[in-house]
């Protein structure tokens, strides 16, 4: 009896296998998207936090020279020195954010402790960028006076504790949604797609007549979706690893492969519930996109959901991908298993319950 | 019966058949409307924050000079400030409620008053480097306009800002225009490309072909019918955009040219792939996949050439780019770049062209063999 539900759920795994490794666009489709995703996210996270500014030192005397070279080592700018007017065109020509100016009077001011302003021109077009340089230019004006040691006349300083053993890069930050997003878009399209053709090509009846169970027939399609999703997150995780943005260490390779694999089967199980449910692959196609685009964005994926108001932090809680997200962050980036149980147990519930829906609509589907 | 005449039944009779193909799938049409709403929508959810921290102050000194340290702080656009107490702030930033604890020692005053060095403890949840900066950063920025306000003789430097614009345009406003670009191309590339490769799908492109009906008359209609089904999701996003998210035009008429320009060349682009990929499934997987990297390549969040140079050439070669400056200009009247109003959009102009010739090219090219 096992024997001959493992012989059908092989067979119509590897029949689905098949169908979608037979069609290279498909396979395209979903990997390439993602995969230049993430390089372009690498790209631009050189320039992300450090504004291209112009900075014009006017003063050649010590203060001048001392508050020059704390821009210089301040590394939230990328700073091309400038004169003034090389400075004016660079801020014409949109090259530049800000224009700083270290007065020709600095040092004279600085020393007669006279009101010494830093000029500073800003590009204001979004607050994004104005606010790194209104933040930037008091840090390192902070710094400057902290560089006078015991007669400095700030004496309130920063004891920064991190709650993190490591800092995380952006772009690395940024990889593991991505990675989830795969497994969603993937797990969801493929796997509803697979489903909704057996109606559109009228198969779905040669399955129900043959004396094959509804169980594994789902079981069957649960697992195709489930063995290309797994492998396409599992493929985007190792090319993080090549390039050392996401290493995992030890077991916690381990823990994020059972992470990936427990997204795979929730997003699959969904996939399947829709295509049962639908039966048509066009519909299918842009509710599995809705869908996956709702639960990523709504998980956080595109920002840090820590950020984020408490109303769309109370909602990212019913999403199924935070936990997901969370688990995959704390073993890849801090070696951590922390809340892993709950997180898996959200999943594996999620998964689940998906599973189920599979199953209803199919009845549903055979009813109809 | 006249050539043109004859040509202008055929563009006519293809987008009234395209346009009645397509509300027959009723899920689809509705989720066409409202997908391009779903990115604006969501992109924008998470930028509410504006990059603010949520930051617990546990205030441990409530004297004077405290009160103005915590004043300091909430005018650094930095934080979302909230006083807790120490076990609150805690529990707050363990649970990922807040990402930042600033405690304000019980000596604050009177250290500050004799002179005397004292220290913040600032406890961070330093989940990446761009966010954790920016509280770092504003840290010290709160200390330095402190003391610039309750000891303006003794610390002496200060930025003095000039502003390019008379008022500073918020994160969402700006951002809110670049989505509604990207909203455009996913929206004009799911109409007309899921069109052209369903007649591949259900082979009724071998009676198209084998009619004497000219190809180019043929992809006219085709794209005219995507562009009128694509005009309901327009209408939509801009109405959210403009009457819910409240960011109105500066430059009315330009906006709705520049609009149905963008969405004409993706139209045309969307046809294109469709009439080379000619499987749904395939082209959706891959118009959906393409709009968010073009998202973040193209200039969305500030002017390209802020960024780095390999981003600054990739983004001009895409016609995204381009319709994000247009867009800033004809909502905000920003200017992105160099080239001018007129150069931009004669570059937008000559994708349109360009696509709209390809895409007859490839039907003309493609036979019932294929």
């Amino acid at each position: 009896m096992i024997l001959a539900f493992l012989r059908s759920v092989w067979a119509i795994t590897r029949k689905d296998i098949r169908v979608w490794l037979s069609n290279r666009r498909n396979i395209a489709a979903t990997v390439i998207p993602p995969i230049a995703f993430l390089l372009i996210q690498a790209l631009g996270s050189a320039a992300v936090g450090r504004s291209p500014v112009a900075l014009v030192t006017l003063d050649s005397g010590a203060k001048g020279q001392q508050m020059q070279q704390i821009f210089h080592n301040a590394d939230v700018f990328r700073i091309t020195d400038a004169t003034p007017e090389q400075a004016a065109t660079l801020y014409k020509n949109i090259q530049v954010v800000a224009v700083i100016t270290i007065p020709s009077d600095f040092t004279q001011r600085v020393e007669a402790h006279d009101p010494s302003p830093v000029e500073v021109h800003v590009n204001n077009l979004n607050l994004d960028f104005t606010n790194d340089i209104r933040r930037s230019v008091p840090d390192a004006i902070t710094q400057f006076y902290q560089a006078q040691g015991s007669t400095s006349p700030i004496k309130v300083t920063v004891q920064e504790q991190n709650l993190r053993a490591r800092d995380i890069q952006l772009f690395q930050y940024a990889v593991l949604p991505t990675i989830i997003l795969l497994l969603t878009l993937s797990g969801l399209v493929t796997a509803s797609i697979a489903t909704s053709r057996e109606w559109e090509t009228r198969t779905i009846k040669e399955m129900l007549l043959s004396p094959t169970s509804r169980a594994t027939i789902i079981v069957g399609k649960v697992l195709a979706g489930f063995v290309t999703t797994f492998l396409l997150g599992v493929l985007v995780l190792l090319l993080g690893a090549a390039l050392d943005w996401t290493q995992p260490v030890g077991i916690y390779w381990l823990t994020s492969l059972i992470i990936l694999a427990m997204i795979a089967l929730f997003s699959t199980g969904l996939g399947v519930a829709l295509g049962a449910a639908l039966h048509k692959s066009q519909p299918v196609i842009a509710i599995s996109i809705n869908v996956a685009i709702y639960l990523f964005f709504l998980a956080g994926g595109i920002g840090v959901i820590a950020f984020e108001p408490l109303w769309l932090q109370n909602i990212a809680a019913y999403i199924p991908l935070t936990y997901g997200i969370h688990a995959l962050e704390q073993a890849v980036f801090y070696s951590s298993s922390d809340l892993f149980g709950r997180d898996m147990l959200v999943l594996g519930l999620c998964a689940l319950a998906a599973l189920g829906l599979g199953v209803l609509s199919m009845r549903r589907g055979i009813a109809n | 019966m006249s050539r043109i005449s004859y040509n202008l039944r055929v563009i006519w009779a293809c987008m009234k058949k395209d346009i009645k193909v397509s509300l027959t799938d009723r899920i689809f049409v509705i989720l066409g409307v409202f997908l391009p709403v779903n990115f604006l929508i969501l992109f924008s959810l998470f930028v509410l924050s504006g990059g603010q921290a949520p930051t617990a102050v546990v205030m441990n000194d409530t004297g004077p000079y405290a009160q103005q340290f915590y004043h300091s702080m909430a005018g650094a656009h930095s934080f979302i400030l909230q006083k807790a107490t120490a076990s609150e702030a805690s529990r707050l930033i363990q649970a990922g409620r807040i990402v930042a604890v600033v405690t304000i020692p019980a000596d604050f005053e009177t250290r500050i008053q004799n002179k005397q060095p004292v220290k913040v403890d600032v406890d961070i949840n330093n989940l990446n480097t761009d966010f954790t900066n920016d509280i770092r950063r504003a840290v010290p920025l709160s200390i330095t306009s402190f003391y610039a306000k309750a000891f303006p003789n003794v610390v002496t430097i200060v930025p003095h800002e000039t502003d390019q614009y008379t008022q500073d345009t918020g994160y969402i406003p700006y951002l809110t225009v670049s989505i509604l670009v990207i909203a455009l191309v996913v929206g004009g590339l799911l109409q007309s490309g899921t069109s052209a490769a369903r007649e591949w799908e259900n082979a009724t492109m071998k009676e198209v072909l084998l009619s004497p009906a000219s190809r180019w008359a043929v992809v006219t209609g085709k794209m005219l019918g995507a562009l009128v089904m694509s005009l309901a999701s327009v209408i939509v996003v801009l109405a959210v955009l403009i009457f819910i998210i409240g960011v109105h035009p500066l430059h009315w008429g330009a906006m709705i040219g520049f609009t149905l320009l963008t969405l004409a060349i993706f139209i045309a682009l969307g046809t294109l792939l469709g009439t080379l990929i000619k499987q749904r499934q395939a082209f959706t997987g891959l118009a959906f996949g393409v709009a968010i990297p073009l998202f973040f390549v193209s200039g969305a969040f500030g002017p390209i050439s802020f960024n780095v140079p390999i981003l600054q050439v990739i983004a001009q070669i895409t016609p995204v780019y381009y319709a994000i400056v247009l867009q800033q200009y004809a909502f905000h009247g920003f200017t992105l770049n160099t080239y001018g109003l007129a150069a931009n959009t004669l570059i937008l102009f000559g994708f349109a062209i360009g696509l709209i010739l390809l895409s007859a090219l490839v039907l003309r090219r493609s036979t019932v063999a294929n």
